[in-house]
């Protein structure tokens, strides 16, 4: 990407997001009908529901990018792919936070208790470790090709883990019937209710494009200053 | 034209650079056979770097290496190439035959009871192949380091800095033993930041710096106040040298 | 092959040389009983309900000890690099390594099993002889995983510390059936579940096993 064309879609996206950001919170505050339960609080928590579903939507997605970035790094050896791998699963991982922040705030009005080892609260858990250990990793270790190798290896048999703890925790789930609560992230989603739901996904996975953006232009900002360094170091 | 000895290793213009590591700018230099050859330069001169790609354990960004004609990352020559580094690679609660025994079979090497036998003899450690390495002396420890290195009778050495954490004796004693391998017509490449070492023992020398080649010449008729002339000349002041 | 199996047989050795070290896990093990016996306070129906998972805590830690000291050794005087200079094939590499943590795990989980019957009454019948085929399973889960992590690990200063980190969340799905599994045979009764989380296992392991073989190559590159 060249850097008139990297500004051009940071602008552009930047500007949709102007837009569409205040879009999705009327949408989600005056216009989706509220549900029918039994308190109000209850009602309004439920509308954390549209942006904790986009958050865990792109923080899946941002995971599956990871992957698909090591893959590309250990094929290629080009830190481009590094670059993307990381970014993603750093912006993943603040999705991922999100939605365990998100999960809480709507847990206790509803079900009357901040934690519940709910099955996508407890797997949306697990990941955020998954990848908190990624993030990890690459702080007790030195840039280099060696860094880079072994968080593609992570960054690969952590997202092959990610559909089978998801699968695990929620056959889980349905061995422990006493965990299962009802609540209102059940049932059939009313038309206006799935229309404000993809919205958000939609502006989020915008949001989502345009933090890695931001990100991978920082990474390459900081090899260039680094690299025009050490020429200027050997010259000297 | 005269036929050429092939070089044992060639290398042109190998660059490694990942982000923001320059780790070499197009280095160029060729090893002939049953040569000694020595590199000096600091620490971050990019020798360690080098050595990687020699041995097949890191991939250059561009240039072209070939190590006996292969390029070392496919392995196909790995039983012929040896590393020896400051670390010892031996197991310390293996006895100095198990050790030997277990490195042979990992290079499938022939006849392995006769040669682990023959090779602890030359060492002078033969007597002491039933014992546990962790009770080894550091200079028995060092022969031990030469056998395994010599156990799959390889034609080139890489020597990584194997000085190290050595005392005057140890020194003496890996001297003597280089010396024995150059006389057997070894190839044998050193990376050393000692001039007075390296100088004694090379055949040819390469001064690397800030990740370059800056010198190459023979070694024979240079005197010891001659190289460290032209070596501090040539790397930067102050903090160099060390 | 050879290459595995010299690996494993020089893993022997070594362990063999420091008994010391089976009798500490052991010991250790004990410990996790002992503890656990204080930490919860419950009734003898409840203690029953949760002894699978106790038994496979005690498992997992001993098993993380195992790895720890089965990857020291490669570290110590730079062994893991070396074995990757030699001729020898990665993956054959990884292999001799995740067999012999694996046996080793497995010989330790033999040496806890006597002690988990005795303290907490298992009753014994045929059915418990499934606890063979589980174990292997969900050791190899962990294992196969276990290796290529701690030779990750390995590279940094933190290495026990990053290995649970790395390896604990990977795990999950292994545990949860291992748990579940030992659950229907210490009861006695085989529930309709038993035999698809058997072969949930089986996939699980061949996974991370090939796939662990496939990437350990790049584990070792510098």
């Amino acid at each position: 990407m060249t850097k008139k064309n990297s500004s051009l879609s940071f602008y552009i996206m930047a500007g949709l997001l102007l837009v569409l950001v205040p879009i999705s919170l009327y949408l989600v505050f005056n216009w989706v009908p509220p549900i029918k339960a039994s308190n109000p609080t209850e009602q309004t928590a439920q509308r954390i529901f549209y942006y904790h579903v986009a958050s865990a939507w792109n923080g899946f997605f941002a995971f599956f990018v990871v992957f698909l970035a090591s893959i590309m790094y250990l094929w290629k050896k080009e830190r481009k792919w590094e670059n993307i791998a990381v970014a993603s699963a750093e912006v993943g991982t603040l999705f991922m936070t999100i939605v365990l922040i998100t999960g809480p705030i709507w847990a206790k009005p509803t079900w009357g208790i901040w934690w519940t080892w709910d099955a996508r609260l407890t797997s949306s858990l697990v990941l955020w470790l998954i990848y908190v250990a990624y993030l990890f990793l690459r702080r007790y270790l030195p840039d280099g090709t060696r860094r880079a190798n072994l968080s593609a290896v992570v960054g690969i048999i952590g997202f092959v883990d990610v559909p089978l703890v998801w699968y695990s925790i929620r056959w889980w789930e349905t061995q422990h019937p006493s965990a299962v609560l009802a609540g209102g992230k059940k049932g059939s989603l009313a038309p206006e209710m799935l229309f404000t739901l993809l919205f958000c996904v939609g502006v989020f996975t915008i949001l989502y494009f345009l933090l890695m953006q931001r990100r991978i232009e920082i990474a390459k900002l900081e090899d260039s200053i680094n690299k025009q360094y050490k020429e200027w170091e050997t010259l000297s | 034209m005269m036929e050429q000895v092939p070089a044992v290793i060639t290398a042109e213009k190998l660059r490694k650079e990942f982000g923001r590591v320059v780790a070499l700018r197009g280095v160029s230099f060729q090893v002939p056979a049953s040569t000694f050859f020595t590199i000096f330069g600091r620490n971050g001169a990019g020798k360690s770097t080098l050595l990687s790609i020699i041995s097949g354990m890191a991939a250059a960004s561009s240039g072209v290496i070939r190590v006996f004609g292969e390029d070392p990352a496919a392995r196909t020559q790995r039983h012929r190439l040896s590393v020896i580094s400051h670390e010892s690679f031996l197991y310390d609660n293996l006895t100095a035959l198990e050790n030997l025994e277990f490195y042979g079979k990992l290079y499938s090497v022939q006849d392995l009871k006769e040669r682990t036998h023959h090779v602890l003899r030359q060492v002078g450690l033969h007597h002491r192949r039933f014992d546990l390495v962790r009770t080894f002396s550091r200079g028995m420890l060092q022969r031990l380091t030469i056998a395994r290195a010599i156990l799959h009778n390889p034609d080139l050495f890489l020597l990584d800095e194997p000085f190290t954490g050595l005392d005057q004796h140890a020194t003496e004693m890996l001297i003597g033993l280089l010396e024995t391998l150059k006389a057997q017509g070894k190839t044998i490449l050193l990376t050393t930041h000692d001039l007075h070492i390296g100088l004694r023992l090379s055949d040819q020398y390469m001064i690397l710096e800030r990740q370059q080649v800056v010198e190459t010449g023979s070694a024979s008729g240079l005197t010891e106040d001659a190289l460290r002339e032209k070596y501090f000349s040539l790397i930067s002041s102050g903090e160099a040298g060390q | 092959m050879s290459v595995i199996w010299a690996i494993i047989r020089k893993d022997f050795q070594m362990e063999f040389r420091t008994k010391d070290s089976v009798t500490a896990m052991w010991i250790f093990s004990l410990l996790i009983f002992v503890i656990f016996n204080f930490t919860f306070e419950v009734s003898r129906l409840l203690m029953l309900q949760i002894s699978p998972g106790l038994l496979w805590v005690a498992f997992i830690f001993s098993g993380m000890l195992g790895l720890n000291r089965s990857f020291q050794v490669e570290k110590e005087n730079g062994n893991l690099r070396s074995l990757a200079l030699t001729p020898a094939d990665p993956g054959l590499i990884y292999f001799g390594k995740f067999f012999s943590t694996t046996l080793f795990t497995l010989i330790f989980e033999a040496l806890i099993f006597p002690l988990f019957i005795i303290f907490y009454d298992i009753h014994l019948s045929l059915l418990t002889l499934w606890i063979i085929p589980i174990a292997i399973l969900g050791t190899i889960g962990f294992t196969s995983l276990g290796t290529i992590l701690s030779a990750v690990a390995i590279h940094t200063k933190q290495q026990q510390i990053l290995l649970s980190l790395l390896l604990w969340p990977m795990i999950t799905p292994i545990i949860i059936w291992s748990v579940k599994t030992t659950g229907d045979v210490l009861a006695g009764d085989l529930s309709t579940a038993f035999q698809p989380v058997i072969i949930r296992m089986i996939v699980f392991d061949v996974i991370f096993t090939t796939i662990s073989y496939l990437l350990f190559e790049y584990v070792v590159q510098e």
